[in-house]
Formats: C-alpha cells, structure tokens, sequence
C-alpha cells in the first residue's frame, strides 16, 4: 500500500515536471531542426543559430535588450538602495506600510503597469509639447524639442520603474539584519555619512544588492508587456522581436533565439542560487576561510599606496560604461535616419544594408501587426515613424484624417516603373501620398488530400460538408468580406441588412460547429501540418505554406468564382515626419526594379513594379537554376483577367465599421 | 577636583507628546569617571546619545569645553563611543576595525586634510592592543571572537582615537558575570591610564559604585541626585534614590525636632535636621543597619515572617505593624519568632517626601521580586555559551 503511494506520488511529480518543462524541452530540440518546420524533425542542425547571428534586426534588437537590461539595472539598483536605506531610517510602522505599497508594483499585472506607464508619458508629452511651444515663442536662445514620442529613452524609465522594487525587497531584509549601530559605530568614528555608507552600509548589504541587481536584470531582459506599452514605435526588445517574428509561424529561427534567452534567464537565476546558498553555508560554519582571489585583489588594492589605482579602476570603469553607453546611442544622432514601420516578414533584409551602404541613412526597421495596430499606435501619438506600408482602405482612412504628407515625385523617380494598373487605385484617386509596395488577392487555400473535390465557391465555408475542418479567418472584414461576396454583394456594402445577412451565414455556420476556430497566425501551422482542410488566407501566404508543407499534405489555392478581395499595400509618409528627405529616398529604393526583384523573391508577394513583374520569372531562373511554376506564379501575381473579378476594400463610413466591430464581437471566440 | 568639560544645560528631549529628557542640567569634569545610572526608559542613553551627537536635544545648549556643540555632527566631536552590542564591523578583521577611525582623513586646523602613514596607524593599533590584551588577535575575523574579546575590540577601536570623552553604553551588559567584574577592573584601569572622561551608562547599581567617580541618578527623564557613589549609598535624596540603591526599608515617618524622627508613633535619634516640625518624611533604614535582639529590649517588634540564607547573612523578612521590613544580619531567627530590634542614629536617614513616596521600601512581595530578577537575569545580563561565539541573535 505505502509503496504504491509512493509509486502514484513520484509519477505526480514526473508528470508536474513533465508539463512544466517539455514545451521548453521541445522548443530546444526544435531550434536544432535542420528544416522548416516546427512541426517535422529534419535532422539537426545549427544553421538557425548561425542564421540568428547574420540577422541584423535580432542582433539590433539583442543591442537594446541588453543596453535597457545594464542600464535599467544599474540606475535601479542605485536608487532602489538608497530607498531602501531611507525605508529604514522610517519608524517601523511607516516602513512596513511603504514595504508593501512596494509590493503591490510587483504583483500588479504587467499590462496594467504597461498600459498606465504609456497613459503617463503619452500625457506628459502633450503638457511638454504645450510647454515647449510656449516657451520657444517666448525665446529664442534655446530650442526644446517640441515633439517627444515614445522610445528608448521612456522604455528605460519603465524598466527602472518596475526594476526598483526588485531591488528594495532584496535589500531590505539585509538592512533589517545589519546592526543599527554600524552607521553610529563609523559616525563616532569619524566618517560622514557618506563615507560610513561606503565603508560600513555597503559591504554589509553588498549581498542584498548584487541578488536585487541579478534579478532586475532578469526581469528586464525578458519583460514583454511593459516594453510593449513604453519603447513607442522605434524600438524593440529582444522579446519584442520575437513576438513580431511569430506572426505569422513559429520558425527555427524564433527557437533559437528562444532557446538562448531561456538558457541566458536560468544561467542568471542558477548564479543568484548558487551565490545564496554559499552565503547561507558561509554563515552557517562561520569559518576562518582563506580569502577569494576577488577579495585578495580587493584586499591588495585597499593598502593605501595602491589606493589611487582603485580609484583611477573605478573611474576607468565609469568611463567605459558611459562611453559604451555613449556609442551604442549616440551613433544614432550623428547618423541620419529613417524609421521605418512595416509588417514581419516583409521584406528581404539584405535590403535594409543595401540601402544603408548606398546612402548611409540608417533604417530604423520596426513593425506592426496589423493595420488597426498600426492605426491606434498613431493616434494615440505613440510613434515617430517616417515611412508606413498601410493596405489601401488604411491609407483612404489616413488620408482622410489628414495624417499623410504629400510625396515629392520628382524625387521619386523609380515611380514611374509602377505599372499604371496600381496608380490612382481609389484609395488615392490622384496619388498624391502612396507608392505601391505590394499586392495580392485574398482566396480560398484548401488541402487537396482531405477535400472530395476543388471548391470553387465560399459557400464551401459555410456549407458544412467539411464541419470541423473549416478555419474561419478572425479579421472582421474579410471574415465579412467573403460571406458578402458569396451573396452576390460588394465588399464595400453600407446596407445594414445586407451585412447582418452576411453575418448570419457566418454565425449560423458557427453554431452549427462548421468552424475548427477563428484564426489569424495559427493558419499556418493548422494548414502546413494538415490539422484543417479549408482556410481564407492571402496568396503570398499560401505560397510560404506550400514551402512548409508536411508529408501528405496538398495545399492549393483558388479564387473562388464569386471573386474575391484584392489588395494594395502602399508606403506613405506620415503627416510632419521628422525626416522626410530620407523616407522619400527610402521609398524610391523600394520602388526600384532590383528591390523589388528581392521582396517578390522573399515575401511571395506580386511587386507592383511593371519590370520586376515581368522579369520575376526569368530571375527566378537565373537564381535557383530552374523554371519558375506558372501556377505559381499566376497565384503569386493573377493575371489582369483575373483581377477583374476581384474587388478592393474602399474605406467604410464610421457607422458601418462600428456595425462590424459589434457584430465581430458577438461572434464570440 | 579638575575643569568641567562637558555641561549639559537646561536640555530637553521629547518625541511629540512623549518627554524623554525633562530639563536636564548636568557637568562632567575632565578626567572623570562619571555613571549615568538608571532603570531602562530612564533616559540615561537618550542623554549619552546627546553627548555623542547621534540625537539632538529639542531644547537647551550642550557645551564642550565652553563651545555650543548642539549642531557639531558625531563626526566631528572628539568623543568615541563603545556601543552596548559592540557594533563591530563584520567584514573586517581585528586589526582594520581598530584602525577604522585612524583611517579616515582628519581635517585640521587650516582645513587640510591629513592621513596618517601607515606605519602609524599600525603602530598605534598595535599598542591599544596591548591595552585591551588582544595582542596576536589582529588577523582574526571579530565574529570568530568571544563576547568579551569583542568587547575589548570594541574599547580599543574608540580609545585609538585617542578621545578627550569615552561613552560606554551598558558594554557589559552581555557578558556573564565574572567576565563583567573582570572587566569593570580593567575599564577603571584604562581609563586611569589613559587619562580621559569615561561616560559610562548601566542600570547595574554595583558597577556604577564600584567604578564611579561620581554617579547620576534618573529617572523618568529626570535627573534624581548626582554624587560620589558613597553619596548616594548613604545619603539617598529620596526614596527612588534609596530603593534604587542597594536594598532600603522606606517607612513613613513625622519629624518631631531636629535629630528626632518619628516612625510607628516610636520616637528615633537620628543625624536629620532642618525639617519643619512635624514635617512628613521618607525614612530610610537599609537592612544591614538594623541589629536583632530581645523582643523585649526592642524599640520595635515584630513577627519573622521569611528567612533566606545568603552565605555571610540572612535576608530575615519582619512584618512591623503589617509593614514588613528586610534585615540583613548574621543571627538567624526562626520563622513565626517574635524579634525586637535596635537602630542606631547613623543608621536612620531622613528625606524629604516626594512623587516616589509610597512607592517602594515594602518587603511584601520581597520573594516574587526575587524570582523576577532570577527570570530576568540571561536577557539582562547573563550570557550563555552560544552566545559567546558572536553570533547577534
């Protein structure tokens, strides 16, 4: 009987463990897998690894992760011990009181944190900006900047802020061990304070400090949210980049650098155990141990001849620091600059160092997710993006707000490659603000091997004969914009009744448990791993599946006969961008024939550049030494005919977008 | 005796409504082993705080030498201090937390700064050393020390600054006995040999009179009397005072005349005068003044209600007219005897009544008082033998 306890309680504890680590076990393994997939072992590998390292935005992104992490630490711990010390000098009443409102930023929802921090800068700004403006008019021997946004500088002050309690809690159970009289014992013996802290307070807490710096540090490096909420639209962290990667499938590659910042957090948290535990020993024997090579060093350096190297060490250091800071942020200002604001996955990197190496602007290269992300990050004021690739009925809804700046076209001479068929789309009738970057079609993406034969309408998605396999897209106006089009109505209805028709096929559908879920993103490794027969996808999209694509799987797409959606990305520039030379500069690289050829090749997303177009299947040859499928490529860029029968998204009026945001939301998940 | 150095003038202490210091006035002379004496919440260590500089009277002027010294930082006051937990430093080693003061510049006259070398500082450690009899411990850490040798660190680590002012905040209290007594010798030797002002706090009546030149008694922020230790032994200013002080029955009593006091309506002779006639008084009687005899030859009797066995006497416990007195003496009387009992003049001391009249000088609950001094006596004085190894709690 005991024994068998025994047995269930250890197979507890193994399944405990089980669940806890295979995910991380798996994520490890799956970063040495030699191909795509994150679903299908390939063999090992670590050219993702070495993939990881040649990609300039993970290893920019790693720089601010790092320079945040060091400087949010160091800054903290300073300030959080001195807080402490001043917590101590409290009545114990008050202390204990202020302790635990220096709990609470612990345990508080990082969202919460993140959301008011942005709330608070975002307020500040616009006081500041008032202020700024006053004050310049009044004067003008000295100009403030009138203009502050979001960015590093804001994400520091947010990591310092939730790094200090950290800090405190680590400090203040040794201030609480240390014998109050110390500081009177060094007073009474000549120090001022000042001096009695560093001689006395701080070699006593000097444990305390060293674990509240480590785990500070730890939670910098791999806090998301409240990085998320304060770097604004100009910086990333490590664990900002990552997220953005997973837009669209989990590849390798994310493992990888996954993998190394799970390796990086546990080597840190292993360091402050392992420090304790010595400590914890140490006190226990209370021995006469020999002294460290450290504590030897320190002992040799504190005979007063060599006091000065001690010094001139620490100031060596100190200027090392400020000059690595110095670099790393500084190369910024003397540089010119574009920021740039796009989608993941959307664009051949090596572009980005072309256009660096030609022009030396630096390309500031972050991302979105989607354009209603977009669109809120530039309302709230939380950007200072110079150039953005919105979709077209984004741009209509921008320009309409005023929020784009006219383009010089003289100054973009690669726009007259554009082919006429992408200029004055209805989203710009006189194209005064857009250059085309990409274009596709929304379809109907199906896995042959588990469907009797090719749909060739929406109503496949509704119909029911695939119930459970079916992945309905969770984008309200393509969700929509397919149930309207199988009825025989325009993507751009305003008919109230017209879409609540619309809607009903689609919740009816839903309640009859025709679909397998509401995806965005997942589609990728639902359809490449053959978990889901039909899905609504864009075509570029497609064709990145059908490189991952498991064993027996078969995917297709087809624009359905009804017609489908057809969409323009475009790049605009943003209402007073800081730097608009070089976003203009920017643009007509993009729109060269050459950096087309690349994006086409890198995004499967048809160029709307007349030449890259039409030379894209010749290149193709010339790279990879083989044909180009036709099919493909008519996916990849449908033909004329085609396109006819496919529709644009135009702007919708407020009332109508409020009508599909509560019909999205009843939907439910 | 020799100039006044210290003068506390007119100080107060209170933290709001609370009055730690009632208008203290107080001189301390150069050279002189002085004892602030007291029961704990007295304010004997609010005053020595003062004198350090850690605390800063809310009113009245703290003089050294002559000079104000309210607003001096403790850093600056040529005073050192031996806290009561020694407050050595534990990340250094004998040797460094006795150089510790002579390692930090000292601003001079002009001020310039001056360091010492440290073939000084080395030289000077070493023979306070010497003083404290820690010679050969330099290299050892202070927590592998026993009390009483960290205790001497701690001496040695203020005097090396060669102080004109030592304060001594109850540094024996926790040690165990006998080291207490050693040390209390060797306190009274370095402080003749070194010739500075000792400020020495305890609530250990014993080791204020067997060290002090002059002994300050308080009492609820009070000052109550100051005097030579055989002052305030023989001639207490009241029954606070005497009780506080060794062991004292405190009976009521009438001044009838100059020399004649009045106690249980028998007439004494004392040495008291100066009373208003048939003034109200305090009388102090201390137990080993009193001599036992026949109930009959008496001037007063009584019923020996408790007898204990002290080695040289017995505390004989005597229920007067249901007061009962303590008396000390080498004869034993059973329990339930009758006693008579004589005093002579000398052994009779009168004072004036005051707020602790009453209060003490009744030997009712003598046998509980002792068994709470038993209970209290490892948290207050005693030390065992874990202890001893260094470790603070």
């Amino acid at each position: 009987m005991k024994r068998q306890n025994r047995f269930g309680s250890r197979l507890f504890i193994g399944l405990t463990f089980l669940f806890l680590y295979l995910p991380i076990f798996l994520l490890i393994v799956f970063s040495f897998n030699a191909g795509d997939s994150s679903a299908v072992w390939k063999g090992f590998s670590l050219e993702w690894y070495a993939a990881l390292f040649q990609n300039r935005l993970i290893m920019e992104s790693l720089y601010t992760t790092l320079l945040v992490s060091l400087l949010a630490t160091a800054i903290a711990t300073a300030a959080g011990t001195f807080a402490a010390i001043g917590l101590y000098a409290l009545s114990k009443r008050r202390r204990d009181a202020l302790l635990v409102v220096n709990d609470i930023p612990m345990m508080n929802a990082d969202i919460v944190t993140g959301v008011s921090l942005c709330l608070f800068f975002v307020a500040f700004f616009q006081g500041w900006g008032a202020f700024a403006q006053w004050f310049n008019g009044a004067q003008s021997v000295v100009e403030l900047p009138e203009r502050l946004t979001l960015g590093f500088g804001t994400m520091l002050l947010a990591h310092i802020a939730f790094n200090i309690p950290y800090v405190i809690l680590n400090v203040a159970p040794k201030l609480r061990q240390m014998d109050k009289n110390l500081v009177d014992a060094a007073q009474d013996l000549g120090c001022t304070w000042m001096q009695a802290f560093w001689k006395v307070i701080l070699p006593e807490i000097k444990p305390g400090i060293v674990s509240g710096a480590l785990i500070a540090f730890t939670m910098s490096i791999d806090d998301f949210v409240i990085s998320y909420f304060t770097a604004g639209s100009s910086t990333s962290t490590l664990a900002m980049r990552i997220y953005s990667m997973t837009k669209k499938r989990i590849t390798p590659e994310v493992n990888a650098v996954s993998t190394l910042l799970f390796l990086s957090v546990l080597a840190l948290l292993v360091l402050n155990n392992v420090r304790e535990i010595r400590q914890e020993r140490r006190a226990d024997r209370q021995e006469v141990r020999a002294p460290s090579f450290f504590e030897k060093l320190s002992m040799g350096l504190s005979s007063p001849s060599r006091r000065w190297i001690r010094r001139g060490g620490l100031a060596a250091a100190v200027c090392v620091f400020v000059a690595a800071v110095a670099l790393l942020t500084g190369v910024a200002w003397s540089q010119p600059v574009v920021n740039v604001c796009s989608w993941g996955e959307y664009i051949d990197e090596d572009l980005i160092t072309q256009f660096e190496e030609e022009t030396g602007i630096r390309v500031n290269y972050q991302t979105a997710e989607s354009n209603e992300a977009l669109y809120s990050l530039l309302k709230s004021g939380g950007a200072d993006y110079d150039v953005i690739v919105p979709s077209d009925y984004m741009i209509s809804q921008l320009m309409e707000e005023g929020m784009l700046e006219e383009l010089d076209y003289s100054r973009i001479p690669n726009f007259a490659k554009i082919d006429e068929r992408f200029k004055y789309l209805p989203y710009d009738p006189e194209n005064k603000y857009t250059v085309p970057y990409s274009w596709g079609t929304l379809g109907l993406i199906y896995n042959a091997a588990m469907v009797e034969e090719e749909p060739s309408s929406w109503g496949v998605l509704y119909d029911g004969r695939y119930a459970g396999n079916v992945l309905l897209i969770n984008n309200s106006r393509d969700a929509l914009g397919a149930a309207l089009l199988h009825l025989g109505y325009s993507v751009n209805t305003t008919d109230e009744g017209e879409i609540r028709e619309a809607f009903s096929l689609i919740s009816d559908a839903s309640r009859r448990g025709v679909f397998q879920g509401k995806v965005m993103d997942q589609v990728f490794q639902k359809m490449e791993g053959g978990n889901a027969a039909i899905a609504t996808y864009y075509a570029g999209d497609y064709l990145s599946m059908l490189e991952n694509q498991a064993d027996g799987v078969d995917l297709r797409y087809t624009i359905p006969q009804e017609g489908a959606n057809w969409f323009v990305d475009a790049m605009c520039v943003l209402k007073d961008a800081p730097h608009y030379d070089e976003a203009l500069q920017w643009i007509d690289f993009i729109a060269s024939t050459k950096a087309n050829l690349a994006n086409m090749d890198y995004i499967w997303y048809a160029s709307p550049n007349k030449e890259a177009l039409e030379q894209y299947p010749a290149w193709y040859e010339e790279q990879y030494g083989e044909e180009l499928d036709p099919e493909l490529y008519e996916i990849m860029a449908p033909p004329p005919e085609v396109l006819e029968r496919c529709e644009m998204y135009l702007v919708l009026p407020p009332a109508t977008r409020a009508l599909y945001n509560e019909l999205w939301i009843q939907l439910g998940t | 005796m020799s100039k006044e150095l210290i003068r506390l003038r007119d100080c107060v202490m209170s933290y709001g409504d609370e009055l730690v210091l009632d208008h203290i006035d107080l001189y301390i002379n150069d050279k002189e082993f002085l004892t602030l004496l007291g029961p704990s919440g007295c304010g004997k260590t609010t005053t020595l705080r003062i004198i350090g500089g850690f605390l800063s009277p809310t009113a009245g002027d703290v003089l050294f030498d002559g000079v104000r010294i309210n607003d001096v930082p403790p850093h600056k006051r040529a005073v050192n201090t031996v806290f009561q937990r020694y407050a050595l430093f534990p990340h250094l080693n004998v040797f460094e937390n006795v150089a510790f003061g002579l390692r930090i510049p000292k601003t001079d006259g002009s001020g310039r700064k001056t360091k010492l070398s440290e073939r000084e500082i080395h030289d000077r450690v070493m023979d306070m050393l010497e003083v404290v009899s820690l010679k050969g411990f330099e290299r050892r850490p202070v927590s592998a020390l026993s009390g009483g040798q960290q205790q001497r660190v701690a001496i040695a680590r203020a005097l090396v600054n060669r102080p004109k002012v030592l304060l001594l905040d109850e540094p024996l209290g926790a040690l165990d006995m006998r080291l207490r007594k050693d040390m209390q010798n060797e306190l009274k030797r370095i402080q003749q040999e070194m010739e500075i002002t000792f400020i020495y706090v305890t609530h250990d009546q014993e080791e204020a009179l067997a060290m002090s030149d002059t002994v300050v008694v308080m009492d609820g922020g009070r000052i109550q009397q100051i005097g030579t230790p055989e002052d305030i032994y023989n001639e207490p200013k009241n029954a606070f005072v005497a009780d506080f002080i060794g062991e004292s029955n405190i009976i009521d009593g009438v001044m009838r005349a100059d020399g004649v006091v009045e106690i249980f309506n028998r007439r004494f002779q004392c040495l008291d005068k100066g009373f208003a006639p048939d003034e109200p008084v305090d009388v102090v009687i201390r137990p080993e003044d009193v001599d036992i005899v026949d109930e009959a030859a008496g001037q007063l009797k009584g019923t020996v209600t408790s007898v204990t066995f002290k080695g040289v006497h017995y505390d004989t416990i005597v229920d007067f007219y249901g007061f009962k007195w303590l008396i000390q003496t080498t004869d034993y009387c059973p329990v339930d005897s009758r006693i008579g009992i004589k005093i002579d003049p000398d052994g009779i001391h009168v004072m004036k009544k005051s707020s602790y009249s009453g209060l003490f000088g009744d030997y009712s609950s003598y046998s509980e008082e002792y068994e709470e001094l038993d209970a209290a006596e490892p948290e207050d004085g005693e030390e065992n033998d874990s202890r001893e190894g260094g470790h603070e709690e």
